[in-house]
């Protein structure tokens, strides 16, 4: 059967919702470097940059690549959110007291409570022979990982994904926009107001946790203000519970269709954290991160305006053969891999390290108790744009 | 004859993959950011020390054989 080309080969025009795309994006990227320097999104045909060089250069130029847009349609925000919708200098400043919370042995002591979780998890469904990957694994474990780590009741988890859910995912038609913004700003209205109510609590009756640290900081001389709390907890929140998920979700996803690299790691646990990484890279869950430009930049030999909304679109970077030897070879081993799933610059993702222990165990405890396993026959995969999480990922194995 | 090590902490964001691969020659520091831990690398980590530097996306370690 024949299929439209994507990117068009004509206008570099990406369709970056196409669900063949997300769910396979990889020969779209090596088509959109070998043509296109600087594509053209089919939203609003923005500019893409993908070549590793270009992707890398606009992430540490902040003062050209910004970072402080009007999200407010898209994330239901009243306020840029802190850190990620502000620029160094004010930004640093930001990250310097957050950065010591996520530091990689803060992480690493949430790791045993973490493996019990995903155990359990596993008990649930090992004999049935089957699983809805998302729902039942990659969802649940980085969720009660992130309650833990902000000091709120498990039981909250369900309002927490309802939350999340009501940004990121608006129950209306997909096609009504206004609805949809509308939804995101009443869920916004809740998240400030849930978070609102946590802070008043923990100022009057701190514990060992995220929200009474923000409530104690001293920042620059000052204690952070309510409002400046809430703009951190907004973004925890959208940015700590969804890239999980869509990681877990993209590695199984692989691991499952291609069992000769699955039993690799069976047969070597040890390599699991090299393949955590790797798997970083070819999935590239955060396939696009936003940028606006703050001056004019010439990128080859297209001219970008000041004011521009261009998207940085990891995922090709992340396949340039310039940068990666054999870059369309998933291989475990590699020992060169500077991927930019965690972003670049002064945005790296502050939560790097607690997603890696998160990602390194659960593959761990899974391939443990489920070597093998495949996707069920006959499922069709549905992939989210944007943020690659595995909607709908049926496995089966043997029980 | 051996290999040295340079960080320029400019660069440095906090990826930690120098401390996790290589963490014999580099450390972290309270916020994550790579610390040196010995300039003059030994035989037996230089290996380890190459890998290091080849995996920061930043590019800020430079490796120097003298
Ligand atoms: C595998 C999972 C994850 C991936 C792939 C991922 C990816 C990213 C990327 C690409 C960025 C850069 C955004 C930009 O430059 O605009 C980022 C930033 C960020 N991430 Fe993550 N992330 C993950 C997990 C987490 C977790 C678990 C948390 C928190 C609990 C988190 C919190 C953040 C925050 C707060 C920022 C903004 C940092 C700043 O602007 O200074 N992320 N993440
Ligand atoms: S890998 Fe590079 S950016 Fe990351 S901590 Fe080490 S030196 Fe810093």
């Amino acid at each position: 059967m024949e299929q439209k080309e994507n990117p068009c080969p004509h206008t570099g025009v990406l369709n970056i919702i196409d669900p063949e795309y997300t769910a396979h994006p990889q020969p779209a990227y090596a088509r959109v470097l070998a043509n296109h320097r600087v594509a053209k999104s089919i939203a609003m045909h923005s500019p893409i940059l993908s070549r590793y060089e270009d992707v890398v250069f606009a992430l540490r130029h902040p003062e050209i690549f910004s970072s402080e847009m009007d999200m407010q349609v898209l994330l239901g925000t009243k306020r840029p959110m802190i850190p990620q919708q502000i620029d160094p200098p004010r930004q640093t400043r930001y990250r310097k007291i957050l950065d010591l919370r996520f530091s990689r042995p803060r992480m690493q002591a949430l790791e045993p409570e973490l493996r019990r979780h995903a155990q359990q998890l596993i008990d649930g469904f090992v004999e049935r022979g089957e699983c809805e990957f998302d729902q039942e694994f990659a969802v649940p474990l980085p969720c009660a990982a992130f309650l833990t780590l902000m000091g709120l009741p498990q039981e909250e988890l369900d309002l927490f994904l309802e939350l999340k859910n009501g940004i990121i995912r608006p129950p209306v038609d997909p096609m009504d926009m206004i609805a949809a913004t509308e939804f995101r700003m009443k869920t916004g209205e809740r998240i400030y107001a849930y978070f609102e109510k946590a802070i008043a609590d923990r100022r009057a009756r701190p514990q060992d946790d995220m929200v009474t640290y923000l409530t104690t900081v001293d920042f620059d001389g000052r204690p952070l203000s309510d409002e400046e709390i809430l703009d951190i907890c907004y973004l925890l929140l959208l940015g700590g519970l969804d890239t999980v998920t869509a990681t877990l979700g993209c590695s199984m996803a692989y691991l499952a269709s291609n069992p000769e690299q699955r039993r690799k790691l069976v047969a070597k646990p040890e390599l699991i954290p090299n393949a955590v990484e790797e798997l970083l890279r070819w999935e590239t869950p955060v396939s696009l991160v936003p940028r606006v430009l703050k001056q004019n930049v010439t990128i080859g030999d297209v001219e970008l305006r000041e004011g521009a909304l261009v998207n940085i679109l990891l995922g090709a970077a992340n396949v340039d053969p310039a940068e990666f030897p054999d870059a369309m070879n998933v291989d475990f081993e590699r020992e060169n891999n500077r991927h930019i799933s965690f972003g670049a610059g002064a945005h790296r993702c502050l939560g790097s390290h607690l997603a890696r222990m998160e990602l390194r165990a659960a593959l761990e405890e899974w391939h443990k108790r489920i070597p093998e396993y495949q996707i069920k026959p006959g499922a069709v995969p549905n992939v989210s744009p944007g943020i690659r999480e595995q909607l709908y990922l049926p496995l089966v194995w043997s029980a | 004859m051996g290999v040295t090590v340079k960080l320029d902490h400019a660069k440095c964001v906090g990826h930690g993959r120098c401390y996790e691969l290589a963490p014999e020659v580099f450390g972290e520091d309270e916020r994550g950011h790579c610390t040196i831990l010995v300039e003059c690398v030994p035989p037996e980590h230089e290996k380890a020390a190459l890998i290091a530097a080849a995996n920061c996306p930043e590019d800020a370690i430079k490796l120097a054989r003298s």
